[in-house]
């Protein structure tokens, strides 16, 4: 009695320590886990300058809000849009406004380009001026000339005689469809006004307690928007809509789901037990393997993912397999006057054996190279030897003999494994199993798998569709794909992207996308820059050029020439990415330029308006390109996915057999028994989810994983307790079967694809094995087990 | 003879009052232009039409055939035969707006004129005149004032700006009704 007192007492210890520690984790570090599932990615196949992109583009995204408010008519959009800012000024601390994007006029905002644009020209232009004969060009100064009301809106007309930096801005200016207009940034569907309000996010997108402070102050600003201009139209997109969206849904699903797997555990426990303690030990011995897992991985990795999270959270299913193993036998226990410490060996095997066969399969996942599932494995190990160490060192103490009391149902329940089918060498058992092989095989046959990321969202519709309407308005360039340029100078980056221009161009032409956005737009490279300045001379400036003849036509003399041409080579000074984002105007081209990232270059070539089906396309502009390359982020996660489930499927199927081999030594040839329910329970899912043509996905192997453990273990339990007589272990497989789909099995219910796959394999797989387990367990063939073996004399 | 001030709502109306809204009016214009840097005026001449609902036609005759057509979709510009530019409204949103205000102007819609500019006008024995000045600042920067005159129809249009640059138009020998555009013209549009 005393070594159980201690052992008590070092585990108090133990338990201490772990609250100190994950207490200043919390409160000191304000833990946050990862959410990037790429993160998840061996570090040997991580490239730090894709993952810079990806943190300009999708990172800089995320902080961004974006409204539009339409109307009928643009003073009735710019009243409803004031209204709404209005109600949100007073949380500048929480969104501002991004009012940068206002200029006063479009000449204010092309002032940086006084110096440097010469040699600015379109490709159309450039094309013009390589092909097109002097007169081309004389024509079109006559012609900008005698346009009526005024030449060009940017410059007057001696600036800009050609019209080469007018079309050239133009064409940037067609970049967006946005344009400023009485202080505000207007957008037109040809329909509607709509006012454009860009929102910066000063508090993190995912934290819930900025989701629970925006986004009410954003409906109470539609509301305001709608009082003061009735039909008005607001479109709001950005990615804290979507967090809260999905945060709410989850909220809403823990409290319906929760609620209903706490009281049906309750329940459950009072009627076995008539006491309600079981399930506090239950939960503590949870809780603590939980807080063990965090520290512990804390520790080793310093980080910790969500995915890590998610599945470490379904230890509780694994971790509640002792405790209420234990409990059970304690109940029966009281009959036969064994104290604790009599009842803690006679249950350490069985016990140390669930753990083992369960570990055993986690020791496999560490060996991968992924650090997710590295995670995933020291956490879920760790936290079910937590667990199992609480109800080693605690149960005993804490239940005593005599806590419990039979409840009737329980036993009346325990009667029915009387009845129960079994397994013989029978025509019965030959046809069923036959039948039973067919319809796994039809199942199994029609199983696909499915790792597409976006299978595993699941936004509101109304969410969706606002995005697609604003995203068409706004034409943005999608965020998740585009061109990837890298050079050792940023001349060559720019250089490259030139190179890749030059296919895309004829793509904008055939409609397969409607544009791009590149910095070269904007600068271009000094090569090209100095290549175009002496086109330009050759074809405009010097003697007998265009603007010689041009003199001629207007009847200006010589002196007209040469002023005009200094005036215009005055512009010509060379333009470079450093001198461009020292203006305003660079300020929506900054997330597309990566700058120097360690000895390297590289920027974004994003593209606007692709279409699904002609993402091949895009792909394959970019095979052979010296360092260019085709980012598709959707499908880099979705590889990540089918990799980990892949790796996932391989760890199953291996720790079937490491399983095996770990119980060979106590179960010896009956050693089957234990693990064919489990195995049959596996395959009845798969063909189950096959038959109804779901697609195999990372959740559901993972609850596979998670179903392993837990089938075992109760093949274990029953087959500790030969002789069919012995209830015990059938009620304790009956309680923790049930806990485990009022847990697991509810999820099922749930809206998020990730979450119902695995609730929805728990559910399948924990119904199979418990409905199989009882025909493979061992009939009362009393002494095919000696009783040494279970190191108990009775 | 007879001089009103105007002030307020009601010249606009009266001024409105003396216009005539037809459905097309085509007729000939003179254009010359004074620009900063020439010694001489650039003048050009030719046929015009405004078609409610559709847009403007501008065909410039002499010194060199040169055609503007503006519509609520785009603006395209044809010299000779080849098309020279076009500008799309769903790709450049101020097409509209370019659009809504020459379509304005030809046609002396008073009203839409108000949506966008300051207006002073007098009325002086069945002649008018106003001149505009851009409520927004970055537009009256580009585009700086402009004067209209007229009776039953605009006469004349005179554009000062900022730089320097003036234009003045005169509009003449107009006609109306479907007879107003030539074989050519119906053509364009």
């Amino acid at each position: 009695m005393t070594q159980l007192k201690l052992l008590a007492w070092l585990w108090s210890l133990v338990v201490c320590l772990l609250v100190v520690h994950t207490s200043y984790l919390w409160l000191n570090q304000r833990i946050a886990p990862e959410t990037d599932i790429l993160a998840l990615l061996p570090l040997q196949q991580r490239d730090p300058v894709l993952q810079q992109a990806f943190t300009q583009m999708v990172d800089t995204g995320q902080q961004r809000l974006i409204v539009l408010i339409g109307a009928d008519d643009w003073m009735q959009a710019g009243d409803a849009a004031d209204a709404y800012v209005s109600e949100l000024s007073p949380y500048n601390d929480l969104l501002q406004l991004d009012q940068r994007a206002t200029f006063d006029s479009p000449q204010e905002w092309l002032g940086l380009f006084r110096q440097h644009r010469l040699a600015l020209l379109t490709p159309e232009q450039e094309s013009a001026l390589r092909h097109e004969p002097t007169q081309f060009w004389v024509d079109q100064a006559l012609s900008n000339l005698y346009r009526p009301f005024g030449g060009s809106i940017l410059s007057p007309w001696h600036d800009d005689p050609f019209n080469l930096f007018g079309e050239w801005a133009q064409a940037r200016a067609q970049d967006t469809t946005v344009r400023p207009r009485d202080g505000r940034l207007s957008i037109s569907d040809g329909r509607r006004e709509y006012v454009v309000l860009p929102f910066t996010l000063r508090v993190a997108a995912f934290s819930t307690a900025a989701q629970k402070a925006i986004v009410p102050l954003l409906q109470k600003a539609k509301h305001s928007a709608r009082k003061a201009v009735p039909g008005v139209e607001v479109l709001s997109a950005g990615v804290i809509l979507y967090a809260a969206a999905a945060a709410e849904q989850s909220t809403r699903e823990v409290g319906t789901i929760g609620f209903g797997s706490m009281l049906g555990i309750i329940m459950m426990t009072w009627i076995a037990f008539r006491s309600l303690k079981p399930i506090a030990c239950v939960i503590v011995s949870v809780a603590i393997g939980c807080l063990g897992a965090l520290s512990v991985c804390w520790v080793v990795f310093d980080r910790i993912h969500l995915l890590t999270l998610v599945f470490g959270a379904s230890l509780i299913g694994g971790a509640q397999d002792y405790g209420t193993y234990f409990l059970c036998n304690r109940f029966a226990a009281d009959s036969r006057q064994l104290n604790s410490w009599q009842l803690l060996r006679r249950l350490t095997p069985a016990l140390t054996l669930a753990l083992a066969t369960t570990v055993i399969g986690y020791l496999g996942l560490a060996l991968t190279p992924f650090p997710g599932l590295r995670q995933v494995a020291v956490f879920s190990a760790v936290g079910l030897g937590f667990a199992w160490l609480t109800v080693i060192c605690w149960f005993p103490a804490l239940a005593w003999r005599g806590t419990f009391k039979s409840g009737r149902l329980g036993e009346k329940y325990a009667g029915t494994m009387q009845h129960w089918p079994v397994l013989r060498c029978d025509r019965g058992t030959l046809v069923f199993g036959l039948l039973a092989i067919a319809l796994a095989a039809f199942g199994l046959s029609r199983l696909h798998t499915d790792d597409d990321i976006r299978s595993l969202q699941n936004p509101p519709k109304h969410l969706v569709e606002e995005q697609i309407k604003l995203s068409q308005l706004l034409q943005v360039p999608a965020p998740a794909q585009f061109y990837l340029v890298r050079g050792p100078t940023a001349e060559a980056v720019l250089q490259r992207e030139e190179v890749l221009r030059e296919r895309l161009e004829p793509m904008i032409e055939k409609r397969l996308i409607s544009g791009y956005q590149a910095l070269s737009n904007w600068v271009p490279s000094l090569h090209v820059q100095g290549e175009r300045l002496q086109l330009i001379q050759k074809k405009l400036l010097n003697e007998g050029g265009a603007l010689n003849l041009l003199a001629k036509k207007l009847g200006e003399d010589d002196k007209w020439v040469s002023r005009s041409r200094e005036a215009l080579l005055a512009s010509a000074l060379p333009l470079s990415p450093e001198n461009f984002f020292k203006s305003p105007i660079a300020e929506p081209s900054r997330p597309i330029w990566l700058g120097n990232l360690n000895g390297i270059y590289a920027s974004i070539v994003g593209v606007r308006g692709a279409k699904k089906d002609n993402l091949a396309i895009l792909q394959q502009a970019a095979s052979g390109l010296e360092g260019v390359q085709w980012i598709d982020k959707v499908s880099e996660v979705s590889s990540v996915l089918a990799a980990y489930r892949q790796y996932m499927t391989w760890l199953v199927v291996f720790s079937y057999f490491a399983v095996y081999g770990l119980l060979y030594p106590r179960y010896g040839r009956d050693t089957w028994r234990v693990v064919a329910p489990t195995a049959i329970a596996s395959l009845t899912t798969l063909a189950l989810l096959g038959s109804v043509g779901a697609g195999l996905q990372l959740f559901h192997v993972l609850a596979l994983m998670l179903l392993l453990g837990i089938g075992i273990d109760y093949g274990i339990f029953l087959q500790e307790h030969f002789g069919r007589r012995d209830a015990i272990a059938w009620l304790s497989v009956a309680l923790s079967a049930i806990n485990t789909l009022l847990s697991f099995g509810l999820l099922s219910l749930s809206k998020t694809p990730a979450l119902q796959a695995f609730g929805l394999t728990m559910l399948i797989g924990t119904v199979a094995v418990c409905l199989v387990v009882p025909c493979f367990a061992l009939a009362a063939r009393d002494n095919e087990i000696p009783t040494e073996r279970l190191g108990v004399t009775v | 003879m007879c001089s009103l001030p105007l002030l307020g709502a009601a010249p606009l109306a009266t001024i409105e009052s003396m216009l005539l809204k037809p459905e097309v009016l085509c007729g000939h214009f003179e254009q010359k232009k004074q620009l900063v840097g020439l010694k001489n005026p650039v003048n050009s001449s030719g046929r015009f039409c405004v078609v409610a609902d559709k847009g403007v036609l501008w065909r410039t005759l002499q010194p060199f055939p040169n055609t503007l057509r503006l519509t609520r979709d785009e603006i395209v510009q044809v010299r000779g035969e080849q098309v020279a530019m076009r500008l799309e409204a769903k790709k450049e949103p101020t097409v509209r707006l370019i659009n809504t205000v020459l379509f304005a102007l030809l046609a002396g819609d008073v009203r839409q004129l108000e949506k966008l500019f300051e207006i002073d006008g007098s009325v002086q024995n069945k002649v008018w005149s106003i001149t505009l000045k851009a409520l927004e600042p970055g537009l009256a920067k580009a585009i700086g004032s402009i004067a209209l005159k007229g009776g039953v129809y605009v006469r004349s249009i005179t554009i000062d700006e900022a730089n320097g640059d003036r234009t003045s138009i005169d509009l003449m020998a107009i006609e109306t009704g479907e007879s107003a555009m030539n074989v050519d013209e119906a053509k364009l549009f």
